[in-house]
């Protein structure tokens, strides 16, 4: 069966942080996995490691780099399918066959209004994901490297790894929390290793229900803005309160986002599921802010 | 078109003059007051005037404490107790009026506002959306919403002092009733807050228009943009005082403003190149501009 990519297995590499161990094949069961975006054959290998799930990665951001947002496609383009169950360990191949369905990239007819020219960068992902099983904190706390618990504080461990720069929430009920990752993908990855940091210490631990929760972007307008303007005509949506906080907190009803805009020109914005969300509020509240510029 | 005639009670038609009611009862006042000393405590009125708009029309009566010797028993106990219990529902909210009008007390707030945030707690106590949070928050939030409304802010600060609930709490709340009432507040400037500043400081009139002027035309040349309203009034107190002949130190308006003095010394930067453009043009130096301090 046709393979996306034709690594040799996986030896011999620098691990990463506290997961692997070197020369055993290790056999992940595979999502069909792919940007949605780009038109990928349905992928039905089942022998992927973390390392080439990271190639895959990388060929599908490569393809994906120039389509920037404002494109207005339907959210769920960005975001990989969600599958509900699959387990990591074991050599036995586990696949399963949601058949994924090739998107084009489309590119809409250009609006009457022309679009910003400005991309929102994100800075931050929290996603969720269930490892299916009853973990011991205090096991893993103690064996595990970059991991603190202090059950007096916090109850759930505390785990952080340097590749995808990220840090974990990992709970006894099995729920892990993942942020810090600036993609979408990276998330994924991040989230991954730390199941494996999990599955190697011993206990049976799954990758079920991935999703993300929180999305953050930002950008720069790159002029300046009359905040006390915006929040007269926009105040149903706007609260300034400069001795609170020195930004505008604005909640898009349309794309349900809160931005924070500042005088600067720097605007935050907040609370997406999927990318598209972050875009399209951004590409809504330009022309508002180029309606509040300053002129001097 | 009936007409009460008060003399027979009776209610009589002025067209045809028929009698249709009959020795009606009177609920005029009391007809035989006599005038004592007395003349604050009014004999026509049988009930406390209670405030009928805020509490739901409460028409309970309740027995006082007895002030004879009959009323209390044999150990000095007084013989009727119940005073308890009488408006149980609304008892969170009279509870939170008292706090209200203790809290206005404190900082001198006239009744209008009190009234203000009475009427703004009610609002949001039958609303019952913010019911988890602390009333004494609920009521900070609402006093800070009425100076607001009435056009004489007060900062964050300020109702801080006289409540026991944190500022972080304070604007949680005060966010949440203007989602809760639907209603919005105006922005606040920084000559809103320049008579209080000014006179808690002991600053004649002059300084105070000329600290007036200074924050408005810093503000419109767009000279400190980001900076807090207050923040910007207190740099301009600072400048204005050290150009009169009664300067005031950093520390004294920033324990005024509640600014900290670090803040002011910022702001102060940001005005200080332009201060020339800045003042009054019918300002009495008694500090030259360029003599002006540079921190």
């Amino acid at each position: 069966m046709e393979q996306n990519n034709s690594l040799p297995p996986f030896q011999g590499l620098a691990s990463p942080q506290g997961a692997m161990t070197p020369g055993t094949p290790i056999f992940s069961p595979m999502m069909p996995y792919g940007s949605g975006l780009t038109p990928q054959p349905v992928t039905n290998t089942n022998s992927l490691s973390l390392l080439e799930e990271q190639h895959r990665q990388q060929q599908a951001s490569a393809q994906q780099g120039g389509v920037s947002g404002g494109s207005g496609q339907t959210p769920q383009l960005y975001h990989s399918q969600t599958v509900t169950t699959t387990t990591l360990p074991g050599n036995t191949p586990l696949y399963t066959t949601t058949p994924l369905t090739p998107m084009t990239p489309i590119t809409p007819a250009t609006p009457a209004s022309e679009s910003s020219g400005i991309v929102p960068q994100l800075q931050n992902i929290v996603s969720t994901v269930n490892l299916g099983c009853k973990l011991d904190l205090k096991t893993i706390a103690l064996r595990a490297r970059n991991a603190e618990y202090n059950p007096k504080r916090f109850a759930a461990v505390i785990m952080r790894i340097r590749e995808p720069r990220t840090t974990a929430l990992i709970f006894s009920s099995g729920k892990m929390v993942c942020t810090g990752a600036k993609s979408e993908e990276q998330s994924r990855l991040a989230a991954r290793k730390y199941a494996r940091v999990v599955q190697k210490l011993g206990f049976p631990a799954k990758f079920l229900d991935f999703k993300i929760q929180n999305m953050v972007g930002s950008c720069d307008v790159k002029f300046p803005i009359r905040l006390e303007g915006l929040v007269l005509t926009h105040q149903q949506f706007s609260s300034y309160e400069p001795e609170l906080f020195p930004g505008l907190i604005y909640r898009m009803i349309k794309p349900r986002i809160v931005l924070l805009i500042f005088v600067s020109g720097k605007v935050v914005l907040t609370g997406a599921k999927v990318r598209g969300e972050i875009y399209e509020a951004f590409e809504n509240i330009y022309p508002i802010l180029k309606g509040f510029r300053k002129t001097t | 078109m009936l007409v009460e005639d008060y003399r027979a009670g009776d209610m009589i038609c002025p067209e045809c003059g028929l009698v249709v009611g009959d020795r009606v009862i009177d609920v005029g006042s009391e007809w035989r007051t006599f005038t004592n000393e007395k003349a604050t405590k009014d004999p026509s009125r049988v009930g406390d005037a209670q405030n009928p708009l805020l509490n739901g029309g409460d028409l309970t009566t309740m027995i006082s404490k007895g002030t004879g010797a009959a009323s209390f028993d044999e150990f000095g106990n007084s013989k009727y107790q119940n005073r308890r219990t009488m408006s149980s529902s609304d008892r969170a909210m009279l509870n939170a009026f008292k706090e209200i009008t203790t809290m206005a007390d404190r900082i001198n707030l006239p009744r209008n506002i009190i009234d203000r945030t009475n009427n703004l707690f009610k609002q949001v106590y039958e609303q019952k959306s913010l019911k988890g949070r602390a009333n004494d928050a609920i009521a900070s939030a609402c006093l800070y919403i009425a100076c607001r409304q009435e056009g004489v802010p007060r900062t964050f600060k300020e109702i801080c002092a006289v409540s026991r609930i944190s500022k972080k709490e304070i604007g949680r709340c005060f966010k949440l009733i203007l989602k809760a009432l639907e209603t919005s507040v105006d922005l606040i400037t920084t000559g809103d807050f320049m008579s209080r500043f000014c006179s808690n400081l002991g600053l004649p009139k002059q300084v105070q228009m000329a600290a007036t002027y200074i924050a408005r035309k810093a503000v419109e040349l767009d000279l400190v943009p980001g900076r807090s309203p207050i923040s910007v009034a207190a740099a301009a107190i600072y400048m204005a005082s050290q150009a009169s002949a009664e300067k005031k130190t950093q520390k004294e308006i920033g324990d005024i403003a509640g600014v900290a003095d670090v803040t002011i010394r910022q702001s102060y930067r940001l005005i200080y190149p332009r201060a020339a453009d800045l003042f009054p043009p019918d300002f009495k130096f008694d500090t030259p501009v360029d003599k002006l301090p540079q921190l």
